[in-house]
């Protein structure tokens, strides 16, 4: 018997890195999961390392794009009847420089990336949590949410946001029985990172490798994170116990925002 | 498969409300739990109504105490043979007032029961720790580690205190296979809130129920949190999958804390 037996989770960002992971978690215990991502040939992959059958499924979603967010949400009702989890994992940014060479073009995909894909997809997950009176939205934001880098401004700017966003979204709907929480990972090597690591490397006027020990020092820990850490936090959150857990920013970053 | 499988934990205040959801909880994952209160006959009866049989022990004493402290981590190594997690969750007020009002007494007892207690435990628990480079230490912080009420300025400034203590000692043992946490739910009508509660909330200026309502009202669940809530956490925290999560501050407050 598992804690989310009966529960349809929706995760943007799916596929792999961390989204996959906590995928995986919550079908250990039960859940059905929809996976979003761009590329089919992954979301096959996905699907096949949950173990493949019917309570697993794949949808294209570019999560730059409302018309997909929010046709993401409704293929997960459509297809398990209902949505109880959704998770807003996919993100990141590109065209890393020091903001008075910022791009527009930078800025602008790391909000439709980070923070409209947010927002879209919890609108419309809570046009279908509200009248059940049963939801559980987690954000993965990070500890650029909470702090700052130089070099990385447009990502900081966005994961601040999706903790704004969390904190108000949170309080709208906390006697409705929907909690909203953000979880705020430390660097993790995920293929996101060592896409876009490199550049926000450069923006930083360092190596790729020296930005992840630059993270890593950071830590109380002195390493980096693992995708499992997140999907830990992501269950628990989901689960029932989670109920009375809501507009929280959960540090799972080995001891390195300061608050 | 269990979460805390072949795990030793000891808890003090363990024979009611948070710290006895937390020795259930961890039972039911597998640990052996050494449970520590003042009442010999209430331990006795606690141990009675776990069921647990050999698996749980209760260890008589005041935690603000440091000889009760120190004496409750010795003996639980002694009576399974290690010490993986130290829940120091003990806490509270007895005679508080605003501080024109606040006798030294009462400043004393907060600090020894809230804050020294948390020192002492630490430390007797990581030289048990660090050989081995294994453990836990989870401590009960509150809402009002972050936030300030009138009434009650000895239980927020240790609070805050603790806070202070768990990031900087997680720093210190971050690379040693430890983890230092603080769990921090808003009210809980514990059995030691309906006792303390009317005084408490006489030094507040509210009747016991005004107080309730007010912390509820605070909150986004506009309800008291409940203990189960935060044992769930107790349970992610104690666990491995929580090896990279430590000098967190982890809400479980229903949305109260801005941060």
């Amino acid at each position: 018997m598992g804690e989310l037996d009966g529960r349809v989770a929706c995760i943007t960002g799916g596929t792999r890195g961390i989204g996959l992971a906590i995928a995986k978690r919550l079908a250990d215990e039960g859940a059905s999961v929809v996976l979003g991502g761009r590329n089919p040939e992954k979301g096959a992959a996905a699907l096949a390392e949950l173990g493949g059958g019917e309570r697993y499924r794949f949808e294209v979603c570019d999560v730059k794009q409302r018309e997909a967010c929010e046709g993401l949400i409704d293929a997960t009702v459509e297809h398990f009847g209902r949505i109880d989890v959704l998770v807003a994992n996919a993100g990141g940014a590109t065209g890393h420089r020091p903001v008075a060479e910022l791009s527009d073009e930078a800025m602008q995909d790391a909000l439709l990336w980070n923070l409209w894909h947010t927002f879209w997809t919890m609108r419309r997950a809570l046009h279908y949590m509200l009248p059940q009176r049963f939801g559980r939205i987690i954000n993965i934001s990070s500890v650029e949410g909470k702090v700052g880098k130089p070099g990385l401004s447009h990502y900081v700017t966005v994961k601040h946001a999706i903790n704004g966003l969390t904190k108000s979204a949170a309080r709208e709907v906390g006697a409705e029985g929907i909690t909203i929480n953000a979880i705020c990972p430390g660097a993790i090597e995920t293929d996101v990172m060592q896409a876009e690591g490199p550049g926000a490397a450069a923006s930083m006027g360092i190596s790729y490798e020296q930005l992840l020990e630059v993270f890593a020092q950071e830590s109380a820990i002195k390493r980096l994170n693992e995708v499992e850490d997140v999907a830990e936090v992501a269950l628990l959150l989901a689960s029932n116990a989670g109920g009375g857990i809501t507009g929280s920013m959960i540090s799972v970053d080995g001891g390195t925002a300061p608050y | 498969m269990n979460r805390l499988d072949g795990k030793v934990a000891c808890i003090t205040g363990g024979t009611r409300s948070i710290g006895r959801a937390m020795a259930e909880a961890f039972l039911a994952e597998g640990a052996r739990v050494v449970i520590n209160g003042r009442d010999e006959a209430k331990g006795q009866r606690c141990l009675e109504e776990l069921g647990a049989g050999e698996r749980a022990a209760f260890f008589p004493g005041d935690a603000a105490s440091q000889e009760v402290i120190e004496g409750l981590i010795d003996f639980s190594i002694e009576r399974f043979g290690q010490l993986d997690v130290c829940c120091l969750n003990s806490g509270g007020v007895r005679h508080t007032a605003p501080v024109v009002d606040m006798t030294d007494e009462e400043w004393q007892l907060e600090l020894d029961w809230n804050l020294n207690q948390v020192f002492w435990g630490m430390r007797r628990a990581l030289r048990h720790m660090l050989p081995r480079g294994a453990g836990r230490i989870l401590v009960t912080s509150s809402v009002e580690g972050k936030l300030g009420k009138p009434g009650l300025p000895g239980y927020v400034a240790t609070k805050h205190a603790v806070n202070g203590l768990v990031k900087s000692v997680a720093r210190e043992v971050g690379t040693a296979g430890i983890t230092v946490n603080a769990v921090l739910p808003g009210l809980i009508e514990t059995d030691i809130v309906q006792q303390t509660g009317p005084e408490t909330a006489k030094a507040m200026g509210l009747s016991y129920e005004e107080m309730v309502a007010t912390f509820a009202g605070e909150a986004a669940i506009q309800r008291p949190n409940k203990v189960e809530e935060v044992a769930a956490v107790a349970v992610l925290l104690a666990s491995d999958a929580a090896r990279n999560i430590t000098g967190c501050l982890f809400p479980v407050d229903g949305g109260t804390m801005p941060y």
